[in-house]
Parts: structure tokens; C-alpha cells; sequence
């Protein structure tokens, strides 16, 4: 346990991130039509390297229990309705933020029927987190953004 | 217009396999491949109907219906032909009928409970037990495909390489050889020797997430945390190569422009030889968990003869005991010598398909650690072939053979079909379901840990 204990401090040593535990976010993704490249690099967000669990920020289950709705690529046509839905679904307040170049609106791939296109075209973003995708250390900069006081 | 169905029953009889089958507005074009490697495209026009091909090819099936929602084909004798790409609104449209004592529908997804890619899985269920699954996916339609028609061939390979960030490397490479195929230009060694670097280093990622996320898929806290850290590892060695951690930008028609110093490429190998020992040590600690064990044996099964018949590739085929790979007979790649492995128990459930990621892990490490030697420089593919048409390109993805068809017109493409080791894993993912508990369906979904971008495109 302690050899575990010293190897996460060593891990994470390295990385540019404030220390300690200011407050708790629960966060729910939507994949709205990504490349599956900004889910990898969120995955690993949880990894020993960064761990944003130690923050107090959570990736849960439902948007019920959600104060943030965390968004990944260019809207589809065929996403566009479950995205609303588990936005309505979430409690007040919430914010949204657009994770990737792709739910900011930049350089979209795609036949421009399937596509409704960056993530405010449909909500009110409140954090844009800008990357191709941002990778791990990124994300978890720019959440803890949110847990500054405003 | 039966000659389409004929000269695909005489293929099949003659040793050819079913590798893709796709529509234009005018023409069905089916490829067909050979354990050497070899394609055979057969290009049959159609008026609006052929005969259909599903019950010589099961695997055929989601292509067809795929290609009647594009293209409006009917397919004589595919019935019912249910949409693929086509979002029905009526639930009797798409999903299998489903009668009896207590049998109920348990409906999951388009957006899961964690970090996942959105679609959609309706379980018909007795109890906890499934009797069926309908999977319903495309809701991450871009529509790359189309948007491809009309670009110059260059601009067309990022509607291939960005179908999925995952696989981007293993896309980007088929649809450049597709293109040289078509321009009549051979990868040199140089390009090769880039091009194989760069697919086993998304595999090596690959399936260290892989290992990882079954360790999730059970609650195993402890090694997927040991995993996921090596798949950052691996992924910042991707960074320190490239300058990408998904090598996006890597990949490049008719070259190869990736300079890579001696010192870098050194480093690189040193850290290849640190993640195969760590990983080494990480799978030790997973085979002496009884607990972790336990979970494995029996659980979504995918036997031989169904892996066969639905068409699966990649590891879970191999895991199934089918070794086929489409690396041992690879043009233009250099994987000289390479020899599909299969585990000793090939049962073809979770814990096999497991144990396939981690022997496949040891090639990789060994042919990286191969062509990681000297400079890296940049490369061009030799012209002096025969100009054509239509290229095809196929290359071993971390989930299995993925076929490219790009059909150009002059330099530009006119039609691009990419069939991803995801796209044609996805039918046997729900037949390994059936008969599982609901709940062990994370489990046996993160075993074959396919892409919904992929497939999806």
C-alpha cells in the first residue's frame, strides 16, 4: 500500500495541477457524435497520472445527479434529441462544456445533413476546452476551472 | 443481374472470403480475399434489386442493409431486410420479434452511464437472462463518406484517418494504400517500415486500454489503474514520435514526411523494452487474482464456427480459434515473417479474448522494438505500377482487418468505402450476448471493445 501510495506521488509530481480538495463537481459526458478520441483522453483523465477524483470531480451515472454536462463532438442529426434530453434532464444550476475542437465547431468532417454542428448551436456553454483532442492533463486543467469561486 | 450472386458462390468455392460488399448509386461491388493476401473486387451494375448474397456470406448482412438504406438496393431473398443506417422510427422495423412467457425489452443507451460512445442496445430478456439483442447504432453518423466524394485524394484521407480517433492510424494507412493501389504507386521499404511503425504503436495503446478496461468491466480497481497508466505511457511515447498522442497527422498519400531522429527513435525503443517488462509484471499480478479470474471463464462466448460464419476478425476471432490476421500476408508493410497467434484455450469468451490481447501485446513489442533502429526519414512510394479505377487497401487494425475501396476520378475520390475490424465485429458482440445475464453485458461489450465511430463513420 504505501509503495502504491509513493508511486502515485511520484506519478503525479510531474503534473502542473493544484494540490488538495476545494470543492466537488459531478460530471456527466454525452457523446454526441466524436471520433472516440476525446473519450480516450477523458478515460484517462481518471488514470493514476492525473485522477481527477481526487479534486472531487466524478464522472456519474445519470444527468440527474449532474452539475456539469461534459459534450464531445460535432452534434449529429441523430444525437441532437438524447443530447436536449439529458440536458432537460439535469438539475438547476447546470453548466455545459464542449470538450474538443469538434464540439467548439472547428474543422467538422461530415456531410452537412448529419450534421446540427458545434455545441451552442443547441446550449448555453459555459466552458470550452479546446484540443484535437486536449489531452488528459488539459481536461483536467481547464475543469478545475470550474471549481474556482465566480 | 444473377451473375452477381453466381460469380460470388464460385469465388467462395475457388477460396476466396468475404471481405466487404458496398453500393454506388448504379453498381454493387463486392471484395473478396485470400489467406495470401491477395483482393478480388467483382463490380456488378444494378437496376434497383440483385439477388441477395447473405445466406452464402452471413457476414454480409449488415452490408446490405446498409446498402439498400444508401443507395435503395433490394436485396431478393434478405428478409426482412431491416434499416441499418436509417433510424426507423417504428420499433417492429428494426428489431427481431420476440414472444413468450415473461420475455420483456430492457432498452439501453443511445448515451450510456460512463464515459462511452453513444448507441443504442435493446436486450429481450427473461429475467436477467438475454434472449436476444438488436443493436442499434449510427447515431454517430457523420456521413465521412459522402463528404469524401468530390476531394482531391490528399483531403480524403482525414474523412478516412477521423471515422474514429482510435483507429485513425490503421484508417489512414488502408485508405492510402487503397489510393496507391489505384495510382499504381508501391510503398518502398522506407514507407513500409513508417507505416507498420505507426499501426503497432496504436496497437500497443490499444490494448493496453483493452486489458484495462475488462479490469474496469469486473471493478477491478487495482489493474485498471496499472493499465490505464501504461496506455498513458504508451501514448506519450505516440507524442514524443510524432508530436500526436493518436498519431493523427502521421499519415500521408503516396509518402511519408515523419522525421524522427536517432536519439528519439533510441529513447523510443528503451521505453517500448520498460513497457513490455511493466506490462509483463502488470499481467502476472492478473493471472495470480482468483477473484478477477473467476469472472472470466464462459462469459460471451464466440465460438469457431460462429466467428466464421458471422465474419469476425481481430482478436476476437483469434480468440475464438480462428487464426486468421490480415498482417501475415500484408503488401506494403513490413511484417516480414509474422505468424497470427492464438491462445491455448481459444474458447472464445471474455477471458480468451483477454489473454489474445496480452500475447498480441508481446508481437508488438517485438516488432517495434525491430523497426525502432536508426534514423526514421522521410519516405515516397515507388510509381511504375498499373493505373487503375478503384484501389484497395487492407491493413490490421487493433480490432481486425479493416478494408478500404477508394474508386477516384482523376484525383479526386468519387466513391470511398471503409469497413473497419469493428464494423464487422459488431453482429457477433450481440450473438455472444445471448444467453449472458444482462448484467455481464459491460464485461462482454468491453471484451471486444469495438469502436461505435468505426463502425459508425
Amino acid at each position: 500500500m504505501l509503495t502504491l501510495l509513493r508511486d502515485l506521488r511520484r506519478l503525479r509530481r510531474d503534473t502542473a495541477l493544484p494540490q488538495g480538495r476545494p470543492a466537488s463537481i459531478a460530471i456527466r459526458h454525452v457523446d454526441a457524435g466524436s471520433c472516440n478520441g476525446c473519450e480516450h483522453e477523458l478515460t484517462l483523465a481518471t488514470s493514476p497520472y492525473v485522477d481527477l477524483q481526487r479534486f472531487g470531480l466524478g464522472v456519474v451515472a445519470s444527468p440527474r445527479h449532474a452539475d456539469v454536462l461534459l459534450v464531445t463532438g460535432p452534434v449529429t442529426t441523430r444525437m441532437r434529441e438524447p443530447l436536449l434530453t439529458a440536458y432537460h434532464a439535469m438539475p438547476e444550476p447546470r453548466r455545459v462544456a464542449a470538450l474538443g475542437d469538434c464540439a467548439l465547431g472547428c474543422n467538422l468532417l461530415g456531410s452537412a445533413s448529419e450534421l446540427v454542428g458545434a455545441v451552442e448551436e443547441l446550449l448555453p456553454v459555459d466552458l470550452r476546452i479546446p484540443g484535437c483532442p486536449p489531452d488528459p492533463e488539459r481536461i483536467a486543467n481547464a475543469l478545475l476551472a470550474l471549481l474556482e469561486p465566480s | 443481374m444473377s451473375d452477381h450472386r453466381e460469380r460470388f458462390a464460385l469465388a467462395l468455392s475457388d477460396g476466396w472470403r468475404f471481405a466487404d460488399l458496398h453500393s454506388t448509386p448504379t453498381e454493387i461491388r463486392t471484395l473478396l480475399v485470400r489467406d495470401d493476401g491477395r483482393t478480388l473486387l467483382e463490380r456488378t451494375p444494378h437496376a434497383g434489386s440483385v439477388p441477395t448474397i447473405v445466406d452464402l456470406a452471413p457476414a454480409a448482412g449488415w452490408d446490405e442493409r446498409e446498402a439498400h438504406d444508401r443507395d435503395g438496393v433490394r436485396f431478393e431473398g434478405h428478409e426482412p431486410l431491416r434499416p441499418l443506417l436509417d433510424h426507423d422510427l417504428r420499433l417492429d422495423r428494426w428489431t427481431v420479434p420476440v414472444h413468450g412467457h415473461d420475455a420483456h425489452q430492457v432498452a439501453v443507451g443511445p448515451i450510456h452511464a460512463g464515459v462511452i460512445e453513444s448507441g443504442h442496445f435493446r436486450f429481450h430478456v427473461v429475467g436477467e437472462r438475454i434472449l436476444h439483442l438488436d443493436a442499434r447504432l449510427f447515431y454517430k453518423h457523420r456521413g465521412l463518406e459522402r463528404a469524401a466524394e468530390g476531394r482531391t485524394l490528399d483531403e480524403g484521407l482525414a474523412y478516412a484517418a477521423r471515422a474514429c480517433g482510435a483507429c485513425a492510424a490503421a484508417n489512414g494507412i488502408a485508405y492510402a494504400l487503397a489510393c496507391e493501389d489505384a495510382l499504381g504507386l508501391a510503398p518502398t521499404p522506407q514507407l513500409a517500415r513508417v507505416r507498420t511503425l505507426l499501426l503497432e504503436l496504436e496497437r500497443m495503446w490499444s490494448h493496453l486500454n483493452d486489458i484495462a478496461a475488462v479490469c474496469a468491466g469486473v471493478g477491478l480497481a487495482a489493474g485498471n489503474n496499472r493499465f490505464a497508466a501504461l496506455t498513458e505511457r504508451a501514448r506519450r511515447l505516440n507524442a514524443a514520435l510524432t508530436g500526436h498522442r493518436f498519431l493523427f497527422g502521421s499519415v500521408r498519400v503516396g509518402g511519408s514526411d515523419l522525421l524522427i531522429e536517432r536519439v528519439v527513435v533510441h529513447a523510443a525503443r528503451e521505453e517500448v523494452e520498460a513497457l513490455r517488462e511493466e506490462s509483463r509484471s502488470a499481467w502476472r499480478e492478473l493471472l495470480f487474482n482468483g477473484s478477477f479470474q473467476d469472472r472470466l471463464p464462459d462469459v460471451g462466448v464466440l465460438d469457431a464456427a460462429n466467428a466464421r460464419i458471422l465474419g469476425a476478425v481481430g482478436p476476437a476471432a483469434r480468440a475464438a480459434g480462428v487464426a486468421e490476421d490480415a498482417r501475415a500476408a500484408a503488401s506494403g508493410l513490413a511484417y516480414d515473417g509474422f505468424a497470427p497467434v492464438v491462445p491455448k484455450r481459444a474458447a472464445g469468451d471474455v477471458r480468451a479474448r483477454l489473454e489474445q490481447r496480452a500475447l498480441e501485446l508481446l508481437q508488438t513489442f517485438e516488432v517495434l522494438e525491430r523497426l525502432l533502429e536508426g534514423r526514421i526519414g522521410p519516405a515516397d512510394a515507388a510509381p511504375g505500377g498499373v493505373e487503375r479505377p478503384i484501389g484497395v487497401g487492407r491493413v490490421e487494425s487493433a480490432r481486425g482487418a479493416t478494408s478500404c475501396v477508394v474508386e477516384r476520378d482523376g484525383d479526386r475520390v468519387a466513391r470511398l468505402r471503409l469497413r473497419t475490424g469493428s464494423y464487422a465485429n459488431w453482429p457477433a458482440v450481440a450473438h455472444a450476448a445471448v444467453g449472458n445475464l444482462l448484467p455481464d453485458f459491460p464485461l462482454i461489450n468491453k471484451s471486444f471493445e469495438l469502436c461505435y465511430a468505426c463502425a459508425d463513420r
